[in-house]
């Protein structure tokens, strides 16, 4: 088991960064997740990880170790692919077992891993087959099983569900959540879905334009974004948008206007002027149709799509912001109504011009 | 013939007249039946059918059974040449086996690395003799392996290799290799681009997995690349195989029917010539030829079954 430390770390390719100033610890046993659209950089992130692509500049360490100049065998990582990259010739048993030849393991050894692996996976029945012979969800687990076998102090998983169907997603997601408690092993794993992230992470490294832009675990990434990137990346549907307008400035708290509605939140107004254009984000499932809470925003329903435990009502407000709202499954709102969506000053997210969070308990 | 209840039922009125005449599949498949039929089926044929007549000076044909075959396989005047010509036949394919296929594999392999530059040039360099005349081919390296006017001794003369010339195309022991030298450097492209091909058809990833696994290059190479690509080489064999046992224009163009010296260059294909129309003082003779064809057929047959049988079963084709 190992922790594994980034310092510095840079890449480009030719004249293109890639990456830019990477630092970031990963602690022994977390199951970190690296997130963002793509070609943000994670996968070349994790690439770099594995020792599959060489740095510019900077340092990696897994277990104290600097690995710069280490081939990927020598890392003690394992890695699955979004392909599975099963060798097509070579049967369930020989794909588990190929790592274990080359690091010399004594056979009756590889043997009793390969069995263990194939018995925690469910592949005892299958080592016989050939990769084509399998099902996805089957040969996704080999993937995962030519790994375990290794012994690795860290995995590396990059976008490892993106081939399975919806179902067996949500199946194998919870099978890996499982496996990181029962191995107990450091996990990185590439994702551009941010349910997999939140649901997955101890940690989540969310990454854009080859820059980490903030780092946390899932609560506290969709509580306190630090800016309108990751505002609007954690959080499905994403956070709604709205640009307002500095009013006044008192101790302690703000008054910002914005979309035909001024509220007054609690933000540090010392770098703010009057004036100041600000973003403001809500979350459509902070917004209600009803409630107590002061804000209202007023707009046109354009549609409604109505997933049973919930409806999301697209809305155009008189300002001609798009506003989406969480409304429960059986709310009565069709295309054409008017609607109101109530929130609270509490649950916004205030951000400034450069897209900064202006809220006093986050942290980048 | 009983009826069952099912075939008496009505769609039986219509379905006749559909099922009866697949007028399209006729239409479709009669003009190749009919110009494969005219100048491959027929004339294979009737070389098999003329194999088994002998003539005389007449000219006149007569039923001869395989008397042709005895006397091509043990007559001292035709099974001398003919064994001769397997032979070097043999030693001509396996050249090209050993030394085409395999710089072949090793162009493709250089080839297919993803920090080489320019790698579209050295392919199209390599492939380019493929597609020059043979007969210019053998024009070309005859004149420059000759010993009077040839550019080859005062080229190995200025590296200091001069010694080591010799009249490479003129001595018995060492004009058979040269000639097919000379064919393994016009053909080689052949080799390289179906083996490149397949090479680059094997994903990233899966070498990849193979490097984080432990794997070195070599190793990479010797259990994730060479299986994958051996339905390939089983292809590209195959193809060797065949070309080479119908070869006859290198040969020709560069030492003559009489596959010179002392017949030192002979392979099937110069010997049937020399049988079929006849050289110099030989008469030529349509059964006998007719004879030495099927002889070639037979033994291209029999490489071509041992490949479909005992090889091509057990490769295995990959989808990734």
């Amino acid at each position: 088991m190992a922790d594994v430390s980034i310092h510095g770390l840079a890449k480009s390719f030719g004249p293109v960064d890639i990456l830019r100033d990477i630092n970031l610890t990963v602690e022994d046993g977390e199951f970190v997740v690296f997130v963002g659209p793509s070609g943000c950089g994670k996968s070349t992130l994790l690439r770099i990880i594995a020792g599959l692509e060489s740095v510019s500049a900077g340092e990696i360490r897994i277990g104290g170790r600097r690995v710069n100049e280490l081939p990927p065998a020598d890392r003690k990582i394992a890695m699955v692919f979004q392909s599975y990259a099963l060798y097509p010739h070579m049967s369930v048993y020989k794909n588990m077992a190929f790592g274990l030849k080359f690091a010399k393991t004594d056979k009756a050894e590889a043997d009793r891993r390969v069995r263990q692996a194939a018995e925690i996976l469910k592949l005892s029945a299958l080592l016989d087959r050939k990769p084509r012979e399998l099902s996805g969800g089957q040969r996704q687990r080999v993937a995962i099983g030519r790994a375990i076998v290794r012994k690795p102090s860290v995995f590396l998983f990059d976008e490892p569900l993106s081939n399975l169907d919806a179902a067996l997603r949500v199946n194998t997601r919870i099978e890996i959540a499982k496996l990181h408690q029962e191995l107990g092993a450091t996990m990185i794993y590439v994702t551009h879905d941010q349910v997999e992230a939140m649901t997955l992470a101890s940690k989540i490294v969310v990454l854009n334009h080859g820059r980490i832009e903030q780092v946390g675990a899932p609560l506290d990434l969709y509580r306190r974004p630090c800016n309108v990137f990751v505002a609007g990346f954690i959080g499905s549907p994403r956070m709604n948008f709205i640009k307002g307008e500095v009013r006044g400035i008192s101790n302690q708290s703000v008054t910002i206007g914005f979309a035909g509605a001024e509220m007054k939140v609690d933000l540090s107004g010392k770098d703010l002027a009057v004036g100041d254009m600000v973003t403001v984000g809500i979350r459509p499932e902070h917004m209600a149709e009803q409630g107590a809470d002061a804000i209202a925003l007023e707009g046109r329903v354009d549609a409604v799509e109505r997933l049973g435990e919930a409806s999301y009502v697209y809305m155009k407000l008189a300002s001609q912001d798009d506003v989406v709202v969480r409304a429960p499954g059986e709310a009565h709102i069709a295309a054409g109504d008017l609607f109101k969506a109530y929130f609270s000053p509490r649950s916004t997210h205030v951000f400034d011009a450069e897209g900064r969070s202006l809220r006093m308990d986050v942290k980048p | 013939m009983s009826t069952t209840s099912f075939e008496t039922t009505a769609p039986l009125v219509a379905a006749p007249a559909r099922s009866r005449l697949p007028l399209h599949i006729v239409v479709f498949l009669a003009p190749a039946l009919l110009i494969y039929s005219i100048f491959s089926i027929y004339p294979l044929v009737d070389t098999i059918r003329l194999s088994f007549y002998a003539g005389d000076q007449t000219g006149a044909q007569h039923f001869a059974g395989l008397d042709n075959f005895r006397m091509l396989l043990s007559d001292p005047t035709w099974s001398g040449q003919f064994w001769n010509a397997l032979r070097n036949n043999l030693f001509f394919f396996g050249v090209h086996m050993v030394v085409q296929n395999g710089i072949g594999l090793g162009l493709a392999m250089l080839l297919s690395l993803p920090r080489l530059t320019g790698g579209s040039v050295y392919r199209t360099l390599i492939f380019l003799p493929t597609m020059l005349s043979v007969v210019i081919i053998g024009f070309v390296w005859q004149l420059m392996l000759n010993p009077l006017w040839g550019i080859a001794p005062s080229l190995l003369k200025a590296v200091g290799l001069g010694s080591f010339f010799g009249p490479w195309l003129g001595q018995e022991s060492t004009a058979l290799i040269t000639i097919s030298l000379i064919s393994v450097w016009q053909f080689v492209g052949i080799p390289m681009m179906l083996i490149y091909a397949a090479l680059i058809n094997i994903p990233d990833d899966l070498l990849d997995a193979a490097t984080v696994d432990g794997a070195g290059p070599f190793s990479v190479f010797w259990f994730v690349r060479l299986p994958l690509i051996l339905p390939t080489l089983g292809v590209v064999s195959i193809l060797t195989f065949v070309a080479n046992f119908n070869a006859f224009d290198l040969i020709y163009a560069v030492k003559g029917a009489l596959a010179g010296p002392n017949f030192s260059t002979d392979i099937l294909g110069t010997f049937f010539y020399r049988t079929f129309f006849g050289y110099q003082l030989q008469v030529g003779s349509p059964t006998m030829g007719a004879t030495v064809a099927t002889a070639m057929l037979i033994v291209i047959l029999i490489g071509v079954l041992i490949y479909l049988f005992g090889i091509q079963r057990r490769l295995q084709r990959h989808t990734f």
